[in-house]
Parts: structure tokens; sequence; C-alpha cells
């Protein structure tokens, strides 16, 4: 393996140990809000609900829940892990090596999106213990996963690094991140929205994403897949061109 | 000829109406052990961190091996071992894995990252605390850590911020033998300190900064040479009047009484102490004592900073009273 390579492998190494030895910080979580989730919304209101999309409630909310804990981790991971090593200064050992920009965005990156990948495992799974999850179309709905998992651990990455203190990355959670899942149609159809919120809907991509993921499970879709798959891959590369630009000025990082 | 460890050529950085770096001109031969001194503020961290790109300087230019610091930052960085003064280590891992990561980052196998942990673990006496996080270490293994950490990669520039701030005198002497060891088998050392004795002690050559900008490069003898000394000649029968015993020697600055003393000042003191023994004889007087003191690189130092001339402001450089040539312990 290329030195360089060393280098990008070591950092997601590093990256993915992190948050794989803190279990109960990162993976427990999740569990647990998923579980109420489909307590709530599948047993105690999807009950009356009925069905949705010709599929019952909690199968209907099951792929936008899997879509709000992975883009929500790989968010999280991304901005916590740059922002606290910048915080306390550790992030110098990165920094002062002699890495590519690239191949260190490349590390922050890919680490953060496995962690989204892994919470929308874990979801499914939870998912699996109040319904059945199935798969129509798995390459979209693995296309879909990663996608939104790169986009966001690039969005994350933005964070950590503008952030002044964690009171900032807060900030941009709830009040950033939470309005685009609950407008994002993953507890309801845009079916039921007078035409005018429909098309303003339309201008939120988590509502692209949660469309794709759900098409990829239960085949049920609004918006043509491939268009969504095309539009949110453009934005996780422009994304990452631009954490790509930001550790060239030393944005956050440098004096 | 291989290229100089380091060459800055007007190297120039300020923040806001703050001038950190004011055309810092400065050439560390390859293969030297070489001490950068200054009052806090002087500017010296600066201009390490713009070796290691933390600081984008505003003008100059900067090379380490020939290497440009932001055009060619790869071979730079790969060149430099950093040691900083300020305790910032990966608190989530054991120091075995913050320093085989240091190693990956420099594009070490898995295998060789973890060799050379074991070895630079070694070398500061800190394998038995191999699997303790940094948190868990008292103040002066911290300081080790940081050291081994730059030692990981087996660097050709070594750079020590400080390594010896408030750490006891049994460490301080432990990181002088490695730093001189390491030096001995070709590293380049960069060592900023306002702990004059390290600079005499260690450095070949010294830099002085002030105000962000060298005053003076020169070795500690040198420069030591450039003060006065004090040649103190206790006599028997003092003479009222201080004798006409330096007469023609232009290294003589001033002969004078001082109760039973006869008291020289002199550059070169050491040289013109055993004709002042004979001028003395030769006119009689006895001799009881003779004391030569050294000037001090702390006096020169002080003399070419603006520490020396109360150019200091307190509210600027608040530890300016650190300095110190007693080493610092606390």
């Amino acid at each position: 393996m290329s030195a360089s390579r060393v280098q990008v492998a070591t950092l997601i190494r590093r990256e993915i140990l992190r948050f794989v030895r803190r279990p109960y910080n990162t993976f427990l979580p999740p569990i647990i809000t998923n579980t109420l989730y489909f307590s709530v919304f599948g047993i105690i209101l999807g009950s009356r609900i009925g069905t949705v999309a010709g599929v019952s409630y909690i199968q209907f909310v099951l792929p936008g829940l899997v879509v709000l804990g992975s883009i929500s981790d790989a968010f999280e991971n991304a901005s916590f892990s740059v922002f606290h090593g910048r915080w306390e200064d550790y992030i110098d050992a990165v920094t002062t090596a002699p890495m590519s920009h690239r191949g260190v965005v490349a590390a922050y990156v890919s680490a953060s999106a496995v962690r989204g990948l892994l919470t929308a495992v874990l979801i499914v799974g939870v998912g699996l213990v109040f319904t059945s999850a199935p798969v129509t179309h798995p390459f979209h709905l693995v296309g879909f996963l990663v996608v939104t998992a790169v986009l966001f651990a690039g969005l994350g990455v933005i964070g950590g690094l503008a952030a002044t203190d964690f009171d900032n990355l807060t900030v941009m959670n709830q009040f950033i991140l939470r309005p685009l899942v609950f407008f994002g149609a993953v507890f309801y159809s845009l079916d039921v929205l007078p035409p005018l919120w429909r098309t303003v809907s339309l201008l939120n991509p988590m509502v692209y994403m949660v469309d794709g993921v759900r098409y990829g499970m239960i085949g049920v879709t609004e918006i043509d897949p491939n268009v969504s798959l095309a539009v949110l891959t453009g934005a996780a590369v422009a994304v990452f061109l631009l954490n790509l630009a930001l550790f060239e000025r030393g944005f956050g990082l440098t004096e | 000829m291989s290229p100089p460890a380091i060459a800055v050529r007007d190297l120039r950085k300020s923040y806001g109406d703050v001038v950190a770096l004011d055309g810092v001109d400065l050439t560390v031969p390859a293969g030297s052990f070489f001490g950068l001194l200054g009052p806090n503020g002087a500017g010296k961290t600066t201009f390490i961190e713009t070796l290691v790109g933390l600081v984008r300087a505003d003008g100059g230019e900067a090379t380490v091996f020939g290497h440009d610091v932001e055009r060619e930052y790869r071979a730079a960085r790969d060149a430099i071992g950093l040691a900083p003064q300020e305790f910032n280590v990966d608190r989530f891992f054991p120091i075995h894995e913050v320093l085989e990561h240091k190693a990956g980052y420099h594009g070490y196998s898995r295998t060789e990252a973890r060799e050379r942990a074991t070895q630079a673990l070694d070398r500061v006496g800190l394998q038995a605390k191999r699997d303790q996080q940094f948190s868990q270490l008292s103040g002066g293994m911290k300081r080790r850590v940081v050291l081994a950490r730059a030692l990981v990669t087996d660097p050709d520039l070594l750079i020590l911020d400080e390594p010896t701030a408030g750490v006891d005198v049994q460490l301080r002497r432990d990181l002088w033998e490695t730093v001189t060891d390491l030096n001995e088998s070709g590293t380049t050392v960069l060592l900023t300190t306002h702990y004059i004795e390290e600079a005499e002690r260690l450095c070949e050559e010294v830099a002085i900064m002030s105000r962000g900008r060298v005053v003076e490069t020169a070795t500690p003898d040198a420069l030591m040479n450039r003060g006065t000394d004090r040649i103190t000649a206790r006599l028997r029968d003092p003479p009222a009047t201080a004798p006409d015993v330096a007469a023609g020697d232009d290294r003589v600055e001033d002969v004078r009484m001082e109760g039973d003393s006869l008291v020289v000042t002199a550059r070169g003191g050491g040289l013109v102490a055993p004709g002042l023994v004979r001028a003395l004889d030769r006119e009689g007087h006895e001799l009881v004592d003779l004391d030569v003191s050294r000037t001090s690189l702390e006096e020169v130092f002080v003399d070419l900073t603006d520490a020396g001339r109360g150019g200091l402001d307190e509210s600027t450089d608040p530890e300016a009273d650190a300095l110190t040539a007693d080493g610092g312990s606390p």
C-alpha cells in the first residue's frame, strides 16, 4: 500500500475506532430513540391510521426513520470529530502531517458515512422487531443510503470547521437538521399536502432522500428515484469539493 | 551540499494590528542544535507554527530541507517532528495508539507504526504506561508523550517548543540527554526556550528574537564574549585607591576598589586575569583570593531584547519575568 493510502487508512481507522469503542454514546441512543418512534408512530398511532401508500403506517415510516437516524449520526459524527479535534488542538497531529487535503477530507467523510450506514442498519434491525422490512430495489436502497450518508458527513465536516463552540453544533442540529427532517415526508405522504406546500416541500433535499429509500424498501415513490439519486450525488460531490476547498484554505484550522 | 534544515527570508505575519513576525531572516544548518531564544510574545511559536502549516504567513519564504512549506508542504512536514508547548494529544486513545496513529499519518504501515511507537515509548521511558490514556498521566509523563509523538516518525528536524516548561530537574535532564543523543545521530534540533541554561548547555548556535524579529544569531560563546566579565581579586593589604594594573589593556573597561577587593570589569575576563595577577605581584600586592565571574548568556539576552530596555509592556507580555537562568524548575 502506498504511503498516501496508509495515511488515509490510518485516519479512517482512527475515526471509526473512536465511535466503535463508545457504543453507549454512539449506537445505543439510536436504538432507544427508534424503539420509541416505532412504538408511538407504528403501534399506537399506526393502528388508527391504517395504510399509507398501500402499506401499513409502520412500514411507511420505517424508511424515513432510517434516513433520519443515518444522516443525523453521519452529520453529528463528522461535526463532533472535527470540532473536538480543533477544540483540544489534537487535530494538529493530522494537519501537520504530510497528508494531502483530499486524503484528509476523504477520511473524515468516509468514516462518518460508515457511522451513518451502521446506524441505518441498526434502525432496520429495530424495525424488524415491529414489522417486516422489505427490500424491493436493493441497488437504489444502497445507493440512496450511501449518497445521503456521504452528503451529511460532508456537511458535518463543514459544521465542525465552522463551529466556534459546542453550542454551535447543537444549533445546527436543532435549527437546520431537525426542521428539514420533520418536513421531509418522513411521517406523511406528499399526497396529503395542498399543491402549494407539496411544491415547497420539493425544495427540501430530505424529501428526495426519504422518497428514494422508501422506493428501495417498499417500492413506493412520489419522485423519479433516478433523478433524486443524480441530484443527491451531485450535492454530495459539491459538498466534498467545498470540504476540500476549506481544508486547502485552512478554514478553521490555520491562523 | 545539502540544503539547510530551515531557511527563512523576510517572513511576516500579523494578527490585526499585532505584528507577530516582522521580517524574520534565519538559517538553521542541517544537523545543528539550534536555539531560538526570546521573551514570551517574541514570535517564536508563530515562527514554528508557520513551518508546520498551523500558521499561514502573510509574506516571505520558508523552506525545510529545501522544500517550501506551502508549495511543497507534504515533503516539508514529512521531515518535521514537532513537540509543541501545549498538550494537544488525542485523549480518546491509549498513548501507544496515539503514537501509532501519528506514524500512520506519516505513511508507516500498521506493523511499522506499532514498532515505532514501542521504540518511542522506550526512548522516553513510558513503556509501562503504554495502555493508559493521556489524561491519566502526570504532567511530566505528558511532556514525555509529546516528545515521543514527535520522535515516532524519526524526523530529520525535531522542533521542541519550550520542552522543559514546568518540568522537574530530573525530567529536564532526561529530556536533554535524549535530545542530545538524537542530535549526535544526525537529527537537526530547533529548541525554543526562555531558559537560558538550556541554550548555553545544549545549543551550538542561538538566534535571539524580540518583537517578531531576529536581533542576533551567534554561538553562545560568541554572545557571551560580547559581554563583560567581572574579576574580583581580594588583597591582604588593600590600597586606598585602585592600583594601575591594567594600563594599556583595551579589554579592561573599569578598575576600582570594593572593600578589600580589586574589581576589574573586562571583556574576556579569563584571558585578562593572568596578566592582572602578574601585575599585582610586580607591584607588591599579596593576593588572597581570585574570582572570575563570566557574563551570562542571560545578561546578553536581556541586553539584546526589549526586556533589557524596559520595553516590554506587561499587559502584552505577562510572563516576561519567567525569563530565568536557573532552568525554571517549579
